[in-house]
């Protein structure tokens, strides 16, 4: 979700097969830079597959290039780096939420195969898709504040997830501020 | 060789010296001039167009490649060789834009060209190729310019000189030099540094020049990006008209 | 059918898994042991498709095994685990899968605390304070929430292991007859009887 010179992204916890909960603390995003952040929805192997190789590739360009990614840029490795398996794809939706050089917010939505959108208000994605979107439709609105941002995007997840039966059990989000990221857990219903 | 096995051709000397790359720079040494000088706001390269026979057409000859929009490059040594990593650079240049969808800073193109050059040191059934390159390119971190040598070492330059009038060259661009130069003075400049070996007449067909920064904008989101360009003979014969 | 469970005390982990082997509807060893030890302090206990499990869990036992040989040290239990993940997320897109889920359990004597793992056949690996696989994981982990503490003593977790296997035996349609608890710590792998 973007906001006035900052973004945010958020992901609930929970790991799970099908109905029954394993795990509450699972996170699916990660920070690929200073300013820049991966969040990644779908086949919990195939998310932890894709955030080990996205580490990688991040890791290498960094001192390939001797500077880091911006995120137009990490956006097109992650989608070419999907589309590479075209046919036999992995299964995650991935985000890539963040700030760009001149502190732009960028955000951008892809599905399995590396197909992505850039969005200059909000990105959804995983079971709880749906909900996600009617909420953001309902709640953000532009140039938001980074506490503003926070507290939308923090009841937008909230209520989307507490809508779906198989995510949710606590979240965290991170607002992404020029001068720093702030990251906090919320906690949510448990059941 | 008298054994059997493809070893590579460039293996050591008992000096410990490769003597296949030394006889590759001689091969450099002996192609024609190549100019290569960075201004503030820009890069020129320049090199002679000499061919064997007037009946030639020269129009057809090109030693100034495009490599990507914000890329270019010339050579001194063996045209063929040039031809074959104008090719490789080319195709890392799109590889790269495949992935991040932007063109290779100049840096790391450069890093790929000269690992390829490396690779022909070390592997088998190969020989080093005899060319130098001055690679010249304008990224976010500004113009720049890069020589790159047959055993794959590269450097960055002010200016450079490559081939049969280096040192000469070299010399005078060291006086002629000067950080605040801008991209038409350089262009001048690269002229004037060429006329001082140049056999024979100079004219927009016996020279050729490429140029990026200076206001030759063309690619890139709102088309802000620097662009290389090669100038048409025409131009060239402009600023020749300039310098007599 | 099969049970493989685990939790983490206070400096120990304590595992079991049921010691029966069936083929369709007849039990045709009740001693099996469904782990192996993959270094002094890191055990895997594994279930699935009979013939994968072991053919995979002593593939990874040797690899890990050959790191230590090679390295000179013992891998941790996180990196024997994100090896064995990334095995498994590998095997996972070959022609034939393995279909083997498992769990993970170690003692790491630099950080001196357990760790526990629990990877499915898909190759999703969480790192948690219990696990189960199989129908006990239907019965097991409420139990876990209600009743488990990260600093559970020796004597607590074997009442704990107690009420899991009672509660199995009591509640669970299959009869599993045996289990083979074993306890994973600074001393190593042992088995106990609880």
């Amino acid at each position: 979700m973007s906001g006035k010179n900052c973004v945010a992204i958020a992901s609930d916890k929970r790991f799970g097969v099908k109905y029954l909960t394993i795990s509450m603390e699972f996170p699916k995003m990660f920070q690929a830079t200073d300013k820049t952040f991966i969040g990644i929805s779908g086949l919990a192997t195939d998310v932890q597959t894709l955030m080990e190789r996205f580490r990688f590739k991040i890791n290498m360009y960094r001192m390939n290039e001797e500077r880091d990614f911006e995120p137009i840029t990490l956006a097109n490795m992650v989608s070419s780096t999907l589309y590479e398996r075209r046919f036999s794809p992995y299964f995650v939706e991935p985000i890539v939420a963040g700030l760009d050089k001149n502190n732009n917010p960028y955000i951008n939505g892809m599905d399995l195969i590396g197909c992505s959108t850039t969005a200059c208000d909000f990105a959804a994605t995983g079971t709880p898709e749906d909900q996600l979107y009617g909420t953001c439709e309902a709640l953000w609105e532009p140039n938001l504040e980074p506490e503003e941002l926070f507290e939308t995007i923090s009841q937008t997840i909230m209520s989307a997830t507490n809508r779906d039966c198989v995510s949710g059990w606590g979240a965290v989000v991170h607002v992404i501020t020029p001068e720093r990221v702030i990251t906090r857990t919320l906690k949510t219903r448990m059941d | 060789m008298t054994d059997r096995y493809s070893f590579s051709l460039t293996t050591f000397s008992p000096s410990g010296k490769l003597v296949q790359i030394e006889y590759a720079l001689k091969a450099v040494a002996q192609g024609v001039t190549s100019i290569g000088i960075k201004a503030t706001n820009g890069v020129v390269i320049a090199t002679e167009k000499k061919s064997a026979s007037s009946l030639i057409d020269d129009s057809s000859l090109e030693k100034v490649a495009v490599v990507c929009p914000n890329i270019g490059m010339v050579y001194s040594g063996m045209g063929p060789d040039f031809r074959v990593l104008t090719t490789k650079a080319r195709k890392a240049a799109q590889k790269y834009k495949r992935i991040y969808d932007e063109y290779p800073p100049t840096g790391i193109l450069v890093k790929e060209v000269a690992s390829v050059m490396q690779e022909f040191t070390q592997s088998g059934g190969v020989r080093p190729f005899g060319v130098s390159l001055l690679v010249c390119g304008y990224d976010e971190k500004g113009p720049g310019l890069y020589q790159v040598d047959p055993s794959g070492s590269y450097w960055a330059w002010k200016a450079s000189a490559i081939g049969k009038n280096m040192v000469n060259a070299k010399t005078f661009l060291e006086k002629r030099y000067n950080d605040d130069m801008e991209l038409e003075d350089a262009v001048h400049t690269a002229i004037i540094t060429l006329k001082e070996g140049f056999e024979g007449e100079m004219n927009e067909h016996s020279i050729e020049i490429g140029v990026i920064g200076g206001g030759n904008f063309g690619f890139g989101p709102g088309k802000e990006e620097p662009v290389f360009k090669k100038l048409t003979p025409e131009e060239i014969k402009d600023y020749l008209a300039n310098i007599v | 059918m099969e049970c493989i469970f685990g939790f983490t005390g206070k400096d120990f982990v304590m595992t079991a898994t049921d010691s029966t082997v069936a083929q369709s509807i007849l039990i045709v060893k009740s001693t099996e042991d469904k782990s192996r030890a993959l270094s002094k302090r890191i055990l895997l206990l594994f279930a699935g498709e009979s013939g994968d499990t072991v053919q995979f869990a002593e593939f990874i036992q040797r690899n890990v095994r050959l790191y230590e040989i090679r390295n000179g040290v013992e891998l941790s239990t996180k990196s024997a685990a994100t090896f064995t993940r990334r095995e498994l997320a590998d095997n996972l897109r070959s022609r034939k899968q393995y279909s083997v889920n498992l769990i993970l359990a170690g003692y790491d004597l630099t950080t001196e605390l357990p760790s526990l793992y629990q990877l499915d056949y898909l190759g999703s690996s969480v790192s948690a304070p219990f696990a189960a696989h199989g129908y006990a994981a239907h019965f097991l982990f409420s139990i876990f929430d209600r009743y488990h503490r990260p600093d559970l003593s020796l004597e607590e977790a074997k009442a704990l292991m107690k009420m899991c296997v009672g509660e199995l035996q009591r509640r669970f349609l299959v009869n599993l007859s045996h289990f083979t608890v074993k306890v994973v710590d600074k001393d190593g792998i042992r088995e106990i009887a609880i």
